[in-house]
Formats: C-alpha cells, structure tokens, sequence
C-alpha cells in the first residue's frame, strides 16, 4: 500500500480544520449529557411517559440509571454522528472537487481510505473519551457522588459503544463513495439505525448476532451478547472498508 | 529519447459524436504541446485518460514509456496536474494546502517546507499564506491549484484551461512556470481556449474537434484565430456530408 504514512498525515491534518467534525462530536458529547441528566431528572421526579419510554432502565436509580440513560441515546446518536462525519470526509472530496487531485498520485487510492478509516477510528475514540468525561461530570454536578461498584464498567462499555457506534457507521462510506457526494453517505446511515431497531424488534432472540444492532444490546445488557457476537461487528466495519477501498480505486470520474 | 507521454489511437466514447475518439498524439521532454478546441471537442476526457481517471475503450497512453494502468505507484510522483477544479480544501489555508499537496506527491517530510516556500513565490500567493482557501478569490484559488500541480517539479505537467480566472500577472506567472519545467526537461500538455495565451507558451498547438486531432496551428502565425475556425469548421462540414 503506497504512501499509507503521507495518506494518514493528510487526513490527520484535514480532520485537525474539519469543523464539521467538532460540530458534530460537539452536538454529540453536550446533548448526551444535557439530554441524559434530563431525563434521569424527569425520571426521579416521576414523569411516567419518560418511565415508559425508558423501559427496564428507568427501574434503576442513581449511577445506573444516568448510565442507562446515556447508552440509550448514545447507541443510536453515536450511530448518526460518526454516520454523517464519515459521509463527509468521503463524499466532500466530490463536492469540493478535490477528488481528481486525490487520483494520479504516488499515494495510491487503498491508501487513502485506509487513512480515512484510521483517522475515524481514532477520532470516534477521542470522541468517546471525552462523552464518558462529561457523562462523569454531570453525575458528578446533579449530585450523585462518586461512581463505585458496577458503574466504571458501565462508563467502560458507553465508551466502547461510542466506538462500536463509528464502526457500525462503515456503510456510509460506500454509499457516499458510489453516490459522490455525502448525501448517500448520511441516506445510508440512517438505513442502518433504522435496519438495526426493525431488525431488533422481529427478531429479538437472534438480534445479537445482528452486527448494526450488537453494541447497542451489549451495552445495555451485556449478559446477553457474546464476545464473538461483537467482534461480528468489527468484521463488518472491516468488510465496508474493503467495498469502500475497492469503489474508491475503480473511481473514474467521467462526470 | 523516450516521450513524457505518448497517446495512441485513444478511444473513450460517450455516444458517437462525444469523448475521444481515436486521437494519437506526443509530447517530447522539453516541449509544451496545447490542445485547443470549441466546448465538447473532448480535450477533458482525453487529460482525464492521460490521468487514468477514466479507462479508454480502445487505445494506449504511455507516461514515459510506461502504460498509464501499468504505472507504479511512486511514478505518479513525477506527474503534476489540475483537472476541473483547483486542488484546494477550504478549511485549510495556502500554505497547510500545499503541505497537503507536497505529501500527497511524495515529497519527505524535510523537503516539503522549502518547497512550500518555492511554491509560494512561483505563483505570487506569498501574501495569502495564512488565509483560508474558502476566503480567496477565484483567481487565488486557482494559482494555488497551480501552484500544488507544480509543487514537485513534475516531469509530465497536465492543466486543463490553467488561466481560468487568473488575473494578467497570473498568466505570465503561470507562462513562466511551465517554461521553466520544460526547459528543466518536463513536457507540458495544456488545453485551452485562448488561442493568444496558449500561442506565448506552446510549442506546438494541436486543434481538436469531435473526439480528434483535426490539426495544428504555428504558435508565430499571425492570424491564429481565422486558421482554428477554418480547421474547424472544414471538419464540421466534412462531418455533415458524412451524415447525409
């Protein structure tokens, strides 16, 4: 793979100006923790729509409960946000006509994605860190103490869930990649939010093994997801990135 | 000597009347070939061909002897280009897109800061170092195009219509510049359709109509204008007769 360390400077360094990128984690990291600590409010106070809505979590209290709360937001919000991110660091190449500066190069194309996949990955990860930082804060600030017994493992799978949620996005890049342009990109991670619930809600014993719908589940129930079933998901974000590579190096722009 | 770029019997067709459609055409290390022509004659598609953004149908383009789908990848480090729009991200500002260029082009990472500099003063954007490519003019953002097409000192120059939007004084840079890599021993093919800038800078002008060479024009000659439209319209004419 020619020019893979020059790729991966580029994309860094694109990523480091991209606003788009701190807009969205931004919108993700603040309305998580604003909409969690709402919601765990509206719980304790005894809202029963919110108690509804929230099924078996709101049964909890304290930690757990703001913890549950936050997984159950960030499972689809993480999702949608490195969803549309990821349109965008694929699909922008087309929209601002950098795409033919990215072709006859001693950087070849595999490497390109490549580049953009690991700067995704790295930046879902700094992305999850600082949520699980704020999601802390903010039980920290409506009074619930110092988290102890199960409540630093349930901090552990949010981060891991945030990103799961950039892996399980892996679609939008072949979508924004066929249909040049970050449109397709965002059309289609909406398909997977929407094909993971459907999925979950006809099939709910087999819904594990469903790679778009496993870091939600283990997440929230993490006694009921495998190792293998998860890793599934990590083996389908690694076959989008491949069909991704592939579109990419057979690119001809005739229009 | 080998050529920097040989194309022959080239073919991509979009239907019968569009594309390029069967072209053979050289550009020798040290020469600036033009390739002039009306909206739609194909001198696009066939630089996209050269640059192998499209595969042609039928037909072969060698860079330096080496078949375009053959070519390794560090190869492509010899090879500076500009097709459809400047190569400019625009949250990034001049100088942070030409360091993006200079990597992409396989410069090291020592190299790349004294060929920014060298970059910037080639084409006069010195002053916008600091500014965003959002923020420039058309005419800026094009000399930053060029400037990053430029920036390793390729062996094989392609620019399509170059002077688009470029201010007086960005022409006779942009004049400067390609003389300089052809005279350094690069080839330089350029589309235009300008046939007064194209006549100051090229070698040799090549006219294409419908997907084809249809002939050349001599960059002294003084009625360059009347002699394109003769060479044009001749083979319109032949084209109609053909279809009746």
């Amino acid at each position: 793979m020619s020019g893979l360390r020059a790729a991966l400077w580029v994309e860094a360094r694109k990523a480091r100006a991209a606003r788009v990128l701190h807009v969205a984690a931004v919108l993700l990291v603040i309305g998580a923790a604003v909409l969690s600590a709402s919601l765990t409010a509206a719980v304790e106070a005894g809202n029963e729509q919110i108690v509804a809505k929230l099924g078996q979590a709101a049964g909890s209290e304290g930690w757990p409960l703001l913890t549950a709360t936050v997984t159950q937001i960030v499972a689809a919000g993480a999702v949608l946000t490195f969803g549309l991110t990821l349109s965008w660091q694929f699909g922008r190449e087309f929209t601002d006509g950098t795409a033919y500066g990215l072709c006859a190069l001693p950087v070849s194309r595999t490497a390109q994605v490549v580049a953009k996949f690991v700067v995704h990955t790295v930046w879902t990860l700094a992305v999850a860190a600082v949520l699980v930082g704020f999601v802390v804060l903010t039980g920290l600030a409506v009074g619930l103490g110092r988290p102890d017994h199960g409540d630093p493992a349930a901090l552990g799978r949010l981060l891991v869930l945030c990103v799961l949620g950039g892996l399980v996005a892996a679609p939008a890049a072949v979508a924004a990649t066929l249909g040049r342009g970050p449109m397709p990109g965002i059309a289609a991670t909406v398909g997977v939010i929407v094909l993971a619930q459907v999925s979950v809600a006809a099939a709910p014993a087999s819904s594990a093994w469903i790679p778009l719908a496993a870091p939600a589940l283990w997440a929230m129930r993490p006694d009921q997801v495998s190792l293998a079933q998860l890793g599934l998901t990590a083996v389908t974000a690694v076959v989008f990135a491949a069909l991704t590579a592939r579109a990419w190096s057979r690119l001809e722009l005739d229009r | 000597m080998t050529d920097r770029l040989a194309i022959e019997d080239a073919v991509r067709a979009y239907g019968p009347h569009a594309g390029v459609l069967g072209l053979s055409l050289t550009v020798a290390p040290g020469s600036v070939q033009a390739l002039v022509g009306l909206n739609g004659a194909g001198k696009t598609t066939l630089m996209r061909a050269v640059l192998g953004m499209v595969r042609l149908d039928a037909g072969s383009v060698l860079i330096d002897g080496i078949p375009v789908g053959a070519m390794p990848a560090a190869a492509w480090a010899r090879v500076g280009h500009l097709l459809d729009r400047p190569f400019a991200y625009p949250e990034l500002d001049v100088r942070a897109n030409l360091e993006v260029a200079a990597r992409l082009r396989g410069l090291p990472a020592q190299a790349v800061p004294a060929a920014v500099a060298a970059s910037l003063g080639r084409m006069g954007i010195g002053r916008y170092e600091r500014v965003r490519a959002s923020r420039l003019s058309k005419g800026n953002r094009q000399r930053l195009g060029l400037s990053a097409a430029l920036i390793a000192d390729p062996d094989l120059v392609v620019l399509d219509e170059p002077t688009d939007g470029l201010d007086p004084a960005g022409v006779i840079a942009l004049r400067e510049a390609l003389r300089e890599r052809a005279d350094s021993g690069a080839g330089v093919l350029v589309s235009s359709h300008h046939l007064d800038e194209v006549a100051r800078v090229a070698d040799r002008i090549s006219v294409m109509n419908r997907g084809r060479i249809i002939g050349a024009l001599e960059p002294a000659e003084a009625e360059l204008e009347r002699a394109f439209f003769e060479l044009v319209l001749a083979d319109d004419r032949r084209h109609e007769g053909d279809s009746v």
